[in-house]
C-alpha cells in the first residue's frame, strides 16, 4: 500500500491535533503503530539514532516539567505527546522523498515554489556542508584554531571557523541561484513534474483521519 | 567565412561600484569551432564567459555598452534560462550547481521547467546520461556519484536540452589530470557527434592542444589574440605574461621557431613535435 505525499502530509498534520483530542491510551497506541511503521519502512543505523534522539530529548523535556514543578503524570503525558508528534514527521520522512513532498506542498497546499524547493535543497546541501566545515576546521586548526577553555572561550575561538564557512556558503549560494537561473527555475518547475493522484488507499486512510479527527464530536452526539 | 556562434561588439562591462572589468571587446567565436579562453588570473575571463550566456549584465547587474550576439540575436532584452537553451554554461564549481537530489532529477530539471513532456525528458535524460558514459544511473542519488561522474552529469544536464554552444568555465579546475584528460575528450567527442560549438576556459591548455581549433587570449580584460589556434599562439608567445599559458609543446615549438628561424608544422601532440623535429637538424649554439 503506497500512500501520496499528499496524504501522508494530511496524516502527519492529523496527528499533531490528535495528541490533544484523543485520549492517552490512543495516543499511545499512535506511539506504538509509529514506531512499527518506522522500523518496518527503514531500521537502519540513521533510523535508530533519530529515535534513540528523540526519546532523550523527550526524556528531558519530561525531567525539565517535572523540575518546574508539574506533577509526574502530566509531564509524562506531555512528553508523550510530543514524541507522537515529532514521531510523526519522521515516518513522513521516511516513507517520502521530499521532492514528492515539495511537489505536494507546492500542487495541493498552494506553498510557493521557491519555500517548497528549500526544502530539497537543504538536504542536498547537508553534505556539502559538513565537508566544508571538516575542512574549514582543519584549515583553521593548522593556522592555531583550538577548541580549549571554558564554554566562552570556545565560543569565541569558534568565530574563526563559522566566518570562511558562512562566506563558503554564501558564495556558493549565489552559483546555485544562478545555475537555478540557468535552468529556469520557476512556477513551471514542480507543475511540469508527473503528479501522483489519489488512490483507494488514499481515500481510505483520508476518511479515518477525518473520523479520528472529529472524535470529540462522535462522543459528545453519539 | 564561418558562421557566427558568438559575436561581441565594442563590449565593455564593469561590475556595480567597481572599474571596467572588460574593455572593448570585439570577438567572433566560430560556430562549430572549439575555442579555448586563455588569461591569467583576473583577466576577465568568466565574465566574458558570463557575457556570452548573457549572465553579464543581465543578471548580474553592471555598467555595459556594446552589444553581444548568440547565435545572430542579442541578448538584449532575453531571459538568461532562455538563451541558456541554446548556450550551455558550466561554471568552475560544479558541485554547487547540481540542484537536484538524483542525477535523472539533475537532467529532467531544466527540460521540465521549460515544459518538455514527461515522455522526452525521460528520453532526452536516457540519452545525455548515455553520451557522458553514465547510462542507467537516473535514480542514483548525487551522493552515490564520484567527483568526476557529477561533473559529467553537470555536462549531461546541459547536453540533454540540446544546446548549440557549450560554455565551460575552468571545468578540470577541481580533477586529477586523468579526470582533466577524460572530460575532454568527452567534451571533444560531444563537439564532434553534433557539432556543438565548444568556448572553454582552461589555465591548462596542455589539455585542450588535440582539440583546439581557435584562441582567444584575455589580459587585463582586454583582448590581445583572437583568431584560429595557429594564428593566435604567436601573438600570446611574444606576451612574456601569456606565454607561460600556451601548451607547452607549443611554447617548445615558437621558442625553436623564434630562435633558428625555421618554420615547425601544427604540433597536436609528441608525436607529431617528435616527427617534425626529425626533419630539422637543430645545431647546439654556443649563446
Amino acid at each position: 500500500m503506497k500512500l501520496t505525499a499528499f496524504t501522508q502530509i494530511i496524516v502527519t498534520i492529523a496527528v499533531t491535533a490528535w495528541v490533544f483530542i484523543l485520549p492517552v491510551e490512543a495516543v499511545a497506541t499512535i506511539l506504538v503503530i509509529e514506531l512499527a511503521l518506522l522500523l518496518y519502512i527503514k531500521h537502519d543505523r540513521m533510523t535508530m539514532a533519530a529515535i534513540g534522539g528523540l526519546a532523550v530529548f523527550t526524556g528531558t523535556m519530561v525531567l525539565l516539567q517535572l523540575l518546574f514543578g508539574t506533577p509526574l503524570e502530566q509531564s509524562l503525558i506531555g512528553g508523550l505527546r510530543m514524541l507522537v508528534m515529532t514521531m510523526a514527521f519522521l515516518c513522513m520522512l521516511a516513507a517520502t522523498r521530499i521532492q514528492d513532498i515539495a511537489k505536494a506542498l507546492v500542487d495541493r497546499f498552494r506553498l510557493p515554489c521557491e519555500y517548497a524547493f528549500m526544502l530539497t535543497t537543504a538536504l542536498r546541501f547537508v553534505p556539502n556542508f559538513l565537508t566544508d566545515s571538516a575542512i574549514t576546521l582543519d584549515a583553521q586548526s593548522c593556522r592555531g584554531y583550538s577548541n580549549r577553555g571554558n564554554i566562552v572561550k570556545r565560543f569565541l575561538a569558534y568565530l574563526v571557523v563559522i566566518r570562511p564557512l558562512v562566506m563558503r556558503a554564501v558564495a556558493k549560494s549565489e552559483t546555485l541561484a544562478l545555475s537555478m537561473e540557468l535552468k529556469g527555475f520557476g512556477g513551471n518547475t514542480y507543475k511540469n513534474m508527473p503528479s501522483e493522484p489519489l488512490g483507494f488507499a488514499d481515500y481510505l486512510v483520508l476518511l479515518l483521519v477525518v473520523v479520528l479527527s472529529t472524535y470529540p464530536f462522535w462522543i459528545e452526539y453519539i | 567565412m564561418m558562421e557566427s556562434a558568438i559575436q561581441l561588439q565594442d563590449f565593455y562591462f564593469a561590475y556595480k561600484k567597481s572599474d571596467i572589468v572588460l574593455h572593448d571587446i570585439n570577438i567572433n567565436v566560430r560556430k562549430g569551432s572549439f575555442t579555448v579562453l586563455a588569461g591569467p588570473s583576473g583577466a576577465g575571463k568568466t565574465t566574458l564567459c558570463k557575457a556570452m550566456t548573457g549572465i553579464v549584465p543581465y543578471y548580474m547587474g553592471g555598467r555595459y555598452s556594446g552589444d553581444v550576439k548568440v547565435l545572430g540575436e542579442s541578448t538584449r532584452g532575453r531571459r538568461v534560462s532562455d538563451i541558456a537553451m541554446r548556450v550551455g554554461f558550466i561554471m568552475e564549481d560544479y558541485e554547487s550547481q547540481l540542484v537536484s537530489l538524483t542525477a535523472g532529477e539533475e537532467i529532467a530539471f531544466s527540460l521540465l521547467n521549460h515544459g518538455f513532456s514527461a515522455k522526452e525528458v525521460a528520453e532526452r535524460t536516457r540519452k545525455a546520461l548515455e553520451d557522458v558514459g553514465l547510462p542507467g544511473r537516473e535514480s542514483y542519488q548525487l551522493d552515490e556519484l564520484s567527483g568526476g561522474q557529477r561533473q559529467r552529469l553537470l555536462l549531461a544536464a546541459t547536453l540533454a536540452v540540446h544546446p548549440e554552444i557549450i560554455v565551460l568555465d575552468e571545468p578540470v579546475s577541481a580533477m586529477d589530470p586523468d579526470g582533466a584528460i577524460s572530460l575532454y575528450k568527452l567534451v571533444y567527442d560531444i563537439h564532434k557527434a553534433y557539432g556543438t560549438t565548444i568556448v572553454a576556459v582552461e589555465h591548462r591548455t596542455d589539455y585542450l592542444l588535440p582539440y583546439v581549433t581557435d584562441l582567444i587570449a584575455l589580459k587585463e580584460g582586454r583582448v590581445i589574440a583572437s583568431d584560429s589556434f595557429e594564428a593566435a599562439a604567436p601573438k600570446m608567445y611574444a606576451d612574456p605574461e601569456l606565454r607561460c599559458l600556451l601548451p607547452s609543446l607549443w611554447q617548445v615549438k615558437l621558442g625553436l621557431e623564434e630562435r633558428f628561424g625555421v618554420d615547425l608544422g601544427d604540433w597536436r601532440s609528441e608525436q607529431d613535435a617528435l616527427a617534425d623535429l626529425k626533419t630539422y637538424k637543430f645545431e647546439r649554439r654556443a649563446d
